[in-house]
């Protein structure tokens, strides 16, 4: 009963932790430029992400080590340290995006510059991470983004015809935007895919203490979670693609994305449409600081966890203090946040090699798995499309920035 | 059993199970026709700073030395204090007899002034 009342616990505050800054500007962007066609990038990505959190809960759970601990032990430090730059450069630029998205969120709230939101917001993401311990930062963020479920109502009330968005899951070439189109799959599987959120997913296993009994529960939470969570990332995609792609509305700004609401919600669209931003950017900016402090400290081999008293954790506790303050300090120089959103998405691609394919290896080895390893047929097909992504976002990241 | 691989980079834990890092180095002793021997371990951030160049350990070095930290650091753990080599490393020692801890123990000055920290 206990099991199943987690499993359930753990797909809901899956739902409610899904989308953040990068999957709904990405998300919104695409609908609103290409209709319902990229739908099939969000389903693939997640399935793609589903199946590595899986991965990282399994070594959790049989090999008790934390995905960053089981690469340094396997591959050494002197490999680990680019993909730990790597991820923690990401982290950080990510962190800006979230914190800005969700100081946007506030200034369409208040009226008030989203620059004057980036510090207090920042204060209380670390104010969540000091006080709260891992269940309730986990639920919290989880259950306070069930509101994201917004975009959910709004492409259901939309009623859009069910053909066009059931072929929107087969991947089709564009007659026109080739570079663009590609390009906004790119983003989507970065958005989708983020690397802290599989260390985090894989962190969480370790600080609630999973076994091997749980592996079930791991893959039906892997799977089910963020396969629920991944409606409200299409369903922001749907909504975009019947409102705004008609009205020709490209969305430059999360202002502009705001309007997707509008048909459905009315008076209150952009108050709602606000809080599903903010809410799911701040839960996403508690995610990702509290990721920097579990890759130094399992790197390192510190101590690490929010269910231990701070003072005994205190390089952790320092270590996401100053990647909190880094990226308060990067989003209150004023970047515009959809920008930097878009970029740290992108960016994502071109790293995920590096996180992913030394991942691989260790799932193919019994002394992180036993024999719970994975089919070579999986990891083949993971480790190809990682590749193949990365080199794509490679070659549309430069034409979409300097015009193909 | 090859030391590079069954040592360097596992986790460090003293006789009461605490954590005191991870082997950062390894001090092996090598003669001629005689596979090399494990002599000590390394835990500390200038053994881990050498092993990417030589001069990133000596800035470490000089970082800390800076700061004041112990100078009994990197901390080195010889081999008749390794009890076993399993997942983790586990020694004889307790983490309060060496230097492991002392960012730890400095950043909790700072730390556990904070309400709320206990």
């Amino acid at each position: 009963m206990r099991k199943i009342f987690n499993l359930t616990l753990g797909i809901v505050t899956s739902i409610g932790g899904f989308v953040e800054a990068g999957s709904i500007s990405t998300a919104a962007q695409a609908g609103s430029e290409f209709g319902f066609r990229l739908l099939w990038a969000i389903a693939a990505a997640t399935i793609f992400l589903a199946a590595l959190a899986e991965m990282g809960g399994r070594i959790a759970a049989v090999g008790k080590r934390s995905m960053v601990a089981a690469v340094r032990e396997r591959f050494g430090f002197h490999f680990q340290v680019v993909p730990l730059g790597a991820e923690l450069i990401t982290d950080v630029l990510l962190l800006t995006a979230e914190l800005g998205g969700a100081a946007i969120s506030v200034k369409m709230l208040t009226g008030i510059g989203f620059q004057w939101w980036i510090a207090p917001i920042g204060l209380v993401v670390w104010l969540v991470l000091w006080l709260g311990n891992f269940t309730v930062i986990e639920n919290g963020v989880g259950f306070l983004g069930l509101v994201t479920l917004s975009f959910a109502v709004a492409a259901w009330r939309l009623q859009p015809a069910v053909a066009p968005v059931a072929r929107g899951f087969i991947p089709t070439v564009p007659h026109h935007e080739l570079t663009r189109y590609a390009f906004l799959s790119v983003s989507i599987v970065g958005a989708t895919v983020s690397p802290y959120l599989l260390n985090f997913y894989a962190s969480g296993a370790i600080e609630e203490k999973w076994t091997e009994q749980d592996l079930w529960i791991n893959r039906a939470t892997a799977f089910l979670g963020m396969g629920f969570g991944s409606m409200v990332a299409m369903a922001c995609l749907i909504t975009a693609a019947v409102v705004l792609g008609p009205r020709h509305v490209t969305v430059e700004s999360y202002e502009q994305a705001a309007q997707m609401f509008v048909p459905v919600f009315g008076r209150w669209a952009v108050t709602l449409f606000a809080l599903s931003l903010g809410v799911g950017c701040f839960g996403a900016a508690v995610e990702i600081t509290l990721n920097a402090g579990y890759l130094l400290g399992q790197a390192f081999g510190w101590r690490w966890g929010v269910d231990k008293k701070r003072r005994d954790v205190s390089r952790f506790v320092t270590a996401f203090s100053i990647v909190l303050l880094l990226s308060v300090s990067i989003a209150a120089i004023g970047f515009d946040p959809l920008k930097i959103t878009l970029i740290s998405v992108a960016l994502t691609v071109v790293i995920m090699p590096l996180i992913v394919l030394p991942f691989l290896v260790l799932m193919n080895e019994k002394a992180y798995v036993r024999e719970h390893t994975s089919g070579p047929v999986g990891n083949g097909l993971l480790a190809a499309l990682t590749i193949l992504g990365a080199i794509m976002a490679l070659v549309v990241i430069p034409l979409e920035i300097f015009g193909g | 059993m090859d030391v590079v691989r069954d040592v360097l980079d596992k986790a460090v834990v003293d006789r009461n199970g605490r954590e005191m890092g991870r082997v950062d180095g390894i001090v092996v002793a090598v003669r001629d026709g005689a596979p090399p021997r494990l002599d000590a371990i390394l835990i500390g951030p200038v053994a881990l700073g050498e092993r990417l160049h030589p001069g990133v350990g000596r800035l470490v070095g000089a970082v800390e030395r800076r700061l004041g930290l112990d100078p009994d650091r990197p901390v080195r753990v010889e081999f008749r204090d390794i009890e076993t080599v399993e997942r983790k490393v586990r020694v004889r020692l307790t983490v309060g007899e060496t230097a492991a801890e002392a960012v730890e123990q400095r950043l909790r000055g700072w730390v556990g002034r904070l309400p709320g920290s206990r």
